[in-house]
């Protein structure tokens, strides 16, 4: 390939195209005017407007709960179908359980929402459980569609494992069960993290499959966002969208000082 | 090349009364339609330092993680110190492997590595400690007890890898390609180290390795294996001097093969008629084989002497043209093709520093070899 | 030393066996309930008759003391099949994400190389420049593009302000506006396994080829792109795939013609309510669409495999 201009051109505009949209949200939250377009001055009000809605506040504590819970369950869920896949070796139910880890992965998410629902219809009428839906049917649909995520991921570690490192374990006089606890998962730790993370954020992004799921009472952040949007335009849309672009880059750069000093701490 | 002597009774495998410390009873394993090893029985003693030689894919990798635990035969039976091991589980084995990748946890120091599997048959943290230090003394490791794996070279992984096999004193120690990942003057040194260890420790060693010369070097009996089946089990140099087949004749060390039929067969001599070879090969010695069969005449480079003139011999001579000459410092090895248009190794000792005219290209010589230096092969 | 114990029919073996099945039940039977047995209902709910009562359909089975009656009711995909509507709306979605996929590729493919093939510390910090806006909302990206796309939104104003247009050009509420939504959204999607691949190209492979004569160009379509096409087709499908169900972006971004399926099924569940008809819709975008991935999938896997 030609080592000229053509690639560094590409590349910068694709990340001016990745983040114009965002640095304008950043930029309009600090708008004195209503309109999201005109510039009218420096203002911080529309963080106030924010802070006052609690509409907003109580959504986001709903989505942060039900992202934590969710999250750190299919961590688990997912954790465990990634270890049996990728080391029991074959088994009945095999296939069954590849075909239902991996088919959330290309799953649209309003078919899922969709049949998510149903099932809670059904079995409320069959079993009484879940009475009615909110916050509940939420976590466990996005530990459904989360758990899959999980998994691809802590497969991908586990594979690029060596396993001779376990099997050395066994033969020094190791159980299977302590064998997982004392290397495997130490190992597979990054993973998890990974995973945690990855789980997190969808959820936390979730509009489609929440809305299907949800019932009175429970709004999660983004569908008060995607109503909000869907009237027009509202400023105060954007001073949220600062606030959770600054602890993404927050986290994110906490993250890569972290790595940094640990490859500086190996080094010597 | 030093043989190092087992620590209890010299060669028990040569006499009747010894028990055998490891019993390997007609093991076979199938992987599907595949046959890894394919009945195999084996007898190691106490104290031996016994290699399984073979290429890659001969089941003896396979055979070795049968003797850990690792994978369950499909038929047969593995005896150690008198036990039989069907059923038990790796953990709860008197063996302990060191693995070809090391297998080091990357997470633990060389100290948490080496100390892991004392602490899991429940030994105290301060005996352990103790034992784990002197480990290290040992293996020459000290001072780099805190560092983990990655942080190491390659040889010092290799250290750390067979002192956490040893720390346990097991009375099996099973090592898969132990010196496979390090360097040639690492790998040589390290040779000498495994033999002091082991006899120093008195601890029976099963080492799997691909490497003829480290087989040769390191063992007191050598196991070849070809195709999941033992060929042959000897001494390194009853399998270098008297291979039992081409394979193994071939597989250790370089060798000439001739195939020839029995034409006169008595019981102090035997000759083959060999069109490959343009005349008849006298040997030396009675041979039981039938006139008219079918035989190989197998015979190394190094027993074969190169002259400009012809030797004043009444059998084996033959004559040729220099092909190649390769000076390789302590030797020099030439191919000779004979007039029968096969070509044959031949290698001399260079004896002194400067040869006075050395044969060379394209020159007419003749090759010569005494009457009981080659071996032949039924097979 | 451990004494040997012999673990053959004893008790631990046996509950060594069962531990094993317990880790193997716990995430089976989540997903049986929670993922497989939905389907069922779905497929049971689309072949029921719509009615006004909640929930909204009526029982599959009927009893009224005597005997049972069965009512499967065929009309929701006769409805489906007979209505334009519908058939076009799978069509257009399989071509916009067609479409999108191909672009990001376009875009993705130049990024993914070039960062691969950059010095370490600017390696590091593009990846993560291209990993980032995914932590963010989606929702509100593509928020931002409605900012950025309306008529007296940045571009236009932009636009106006150097004099290139007098008036507006209409962006907001075309398909235009969604393609540029959905290749902004998944662009990260097609980068991150052509990286994943492009970095794992071995230099000395290029300069082989530069050495037996291969120009650059040629170097590129002979050794690069055969190469990467692991990477291409990862990303591709990474793309393609949540494409064509979006509902988000064509909601937010496109114009009411601008029907995707996904937001057909939405309308017809949310603002007609017309649960059997939804459900129809799910079951022949499942078989249509779905099942055929995954059938793609599954033998792309097993190809790997026998690498």
């Amino acid at each position: 390939m030609k080592r000229g201009i053509f690639l560094p051109l590409v590349t910068v505009l694709g990340f001016v195209f990745l983040y114009a949209p965002i640095l304008s949200l950043i930029v309009f939250s600090f708008n004195e005017s209503r309109l999201v377009t005109v510039w009218g001055g420096f203002s911080t009000r529309w963080y106030g407007q924010l802070f006052r809605d609690p509409q907003i506040l109580n959504a986001a504590w709903i989505s942060l709960r039900v992202a934590v819970v969710s999250a750190s369950i299919a961590v688990v869920l997912g954790t465990l179908v990634a270890f049996v896949l990728m080391r029991f070796g074959r088994f009945r139910s095999r296939a069954l359980l590849t075909g239902m880890a991996t088919a959330p992965l290309v799953m649209p998410e309003v078919i899922t929402g969709l049949s998510l629902l149903l099932l809670f219809v059904s079995m409320e009428q069959l079993l009484g459980w879940p009475a009615g839906r909110g916050e509940t049917t939420i976590i466990i649909a996005h530990i459904t569609f989360c758990l899959a995520y999980v998994a691809v991921v802590v497969q991908s570690r586990l594979a690029g494992m060596d396993q001779s490192v376990e099997e050395a374990a066994m033969d020094l006089g190791a159980r299977p069960v302590r064998v997982f606890f004392d290397i495997t998962l130490p190992i597979i730790a990054p993973a998890l993290v990974a995973g945690w993370l990855l789980a997190f954020t969808l959820s936390l992004d979730d509009l489609v499959i929440a809305s299907f799921v949800t019932g009175p009472g429970a709004s999660t952040l983004p569908m008060v966002i995607f109503s909000k949007v869907r009237l027009g335009v509202s400023p105060d849309v954007n001073a949220l969208a600062t606030i959770i672009i600054g602890i993404v880059a927050l986290g994110v750069g906490i993250a890569m000082w972290q790595m940094r000093r640990a490859i500086r701490r190996d080094r010597e | 090349m030093s043989q190092p002597q087992p620590s209890l009774a010299p060669k028990p495998w040569l006499s009747s009364e010894a028990t055998p410390f490891v019993r390997i009873q007609k093991v076979t394993k199938k992987f599907g339609d595949f046959t890894a090893v394919d009945d195999v029985s084996l007898d190691i003693y106490r104290g031996e330092l016994f290699c399984l030689l073979g290429g890659s894919g001969c089941g003896k990798s396979t055979l070795l993680r049968m003797l850990a635990g690792f994978e369950t035969p499909t038929e047969g039976r593995i005896i150690i110190d008198g036990q039989d091991m069907a059923g038990i589980a790796p953990y709860d084995r008197p063996t302990n492997m060191m693995f070809q990748s090391y297998a080091l946890f990357p997470h633990m120091t060389v100290e948490a590595n080496v100390a892991y599997g004392l602490l899991r048959e429940g030994v105290r943290k301060a005996e352990a400690r103790e034992r784990v230090a002197e480990m290290l003394r040992m293996v020459q490791l000290t001072q780099f007890a805190r560092r983990k794996p990655h942080q190491l070279s390659g040889g010092q992984r290799q250290r750390v890898a067979l002192a956490r096999a040893l720390v346990k004193q097991p009375k099996l120690l099973l090592l898969d390609e132990p010196l496979g990942a390090l360097d040639k003057k690492l790998r040589e040194e390290t040779q000498y180290e495994l033999i002091r260890i082991q006899e120093t420790l008195g601890v029976t060693f099963i080492i799997v390795t691909h490497d003829q010369e480290e087989a040769m070097t390191l063992s007191t009996r050598i196991g070849v294996m070809n195709a999941g089946e033992i060929v042959q089990v000897g001494e390194p140099p009853e399998i270098y001097e008297f291979p039992k087949s081409r394979f193994v004749a071939d597989f250790v060390g370089s060798v000439n093969i001739f195939p020839g039929r029995v034409v006169e067969d008595e019981p102090d001599f035997i000759r083959l008629d060999s069109p490959e070879m343009g005349g008849t090969i006298h040997v030396g010695h009675g041979v039981s084989c039938t006139l008219n069969q079918q035989m190989w005449f197998a015979i190394r480079p190094e027993k074969i002497t190169v002259t400009r003139d012809r030797p004043d011999a009444e059998h084996n001579v033959v004559q040729g043209l220099v092909e190649e000459v390769l000076y390789m410092g302590n030797l020099t090895a030439f191919r000779i093709r004979l007039d029968s248009g096969k070509t044959i190794r031949a290698t001399r000792a260079n004896l002194s520093r400067q040869e006075h005219e050395p044969i060379s290209w394209d020159e007419r010589v003749w090759l010569h070899w005494g009457d009981t230096s080659g071996v032949v092969l039924a097979q | 030393m451990t004494g040997a114990r012999r673990v053959t029919e004893s008790a631990l073996g046996r509950l060594g066996l069962s531990g094993r099945a317990l880790v193997v039940a716990v995430p089976l039977v989540w997903l049986l309930v929670f993922f497989l047995i939905p389907f069922l209902v779905v497929a049971k709910i689309s072949l029921s008759e719509v009615t006004i009562a909640r929930p909204p359909y009526l029982p599959l089975l009927e009893w009224d003391g005597l005997r049972a009656t069965l009512n499967l009711n065929f009309e929701n995909y006769a409805y489906l099949w007979n209505d334009p509507l519908y058939g076009n709306a799978y069509l257009f979605s399989v071509r916009v994400a067609f479409v999108s996929a191909t672009l990001a590729l376009l875009i993705g493919f130049p990024m993914a190389y070039y960062i691969a093939r950059s010095p370490e510390p600017r390696r590091t910090l593009l990846l993560t420049a291209v990993i980032l806006p995914f932590w963010t909302s989606f929702l509100l990206r593509v928020y931002a593009w409605q900012g950025f796309l309306r008529s007296n939104g940045v571009i236009n104003n932009t636009l106006i302000s150097l004099g290139i247009i007098d008036t507006p050009i209409v962006m907001l509420q075309t398909d235009f506006a969604v393609y540029i939504g959905i290749v902004y959204t998944y662009l990260p999607f097609m980068i991150l396994p052509l990286y994943a691949n492009l970095v794992k190209l071995d230099d000395s492979l290029l300069e082989a080829s530069a050495d037996l004569g291969g120009r650059p160009v040629a170097t590129f379509f002979y050794v690069t792109l055969p190469l990467s096409m692991p990477g291409i087709i990862a990303g591709f499908m990474l793309v393609f795939v949540p494409a064509i169900g979006e509902f988000v972006i064509p909601e937010l971004l496109g114009g009411p013609n601008t029907l995707m399926i996904g937001r057909v099924l939405w309308n017809e569940f949310f603002a007609n309510r017309d649960w059997p008809v939804a459900s129809a819709v799910a079951i022949a975008m499942l078989v249509v669409l779905v099942v055929p991935i995954m059938a793609l999938r599954s033998a792309q896997a097993r190809a790997e495999e026998k690498r």
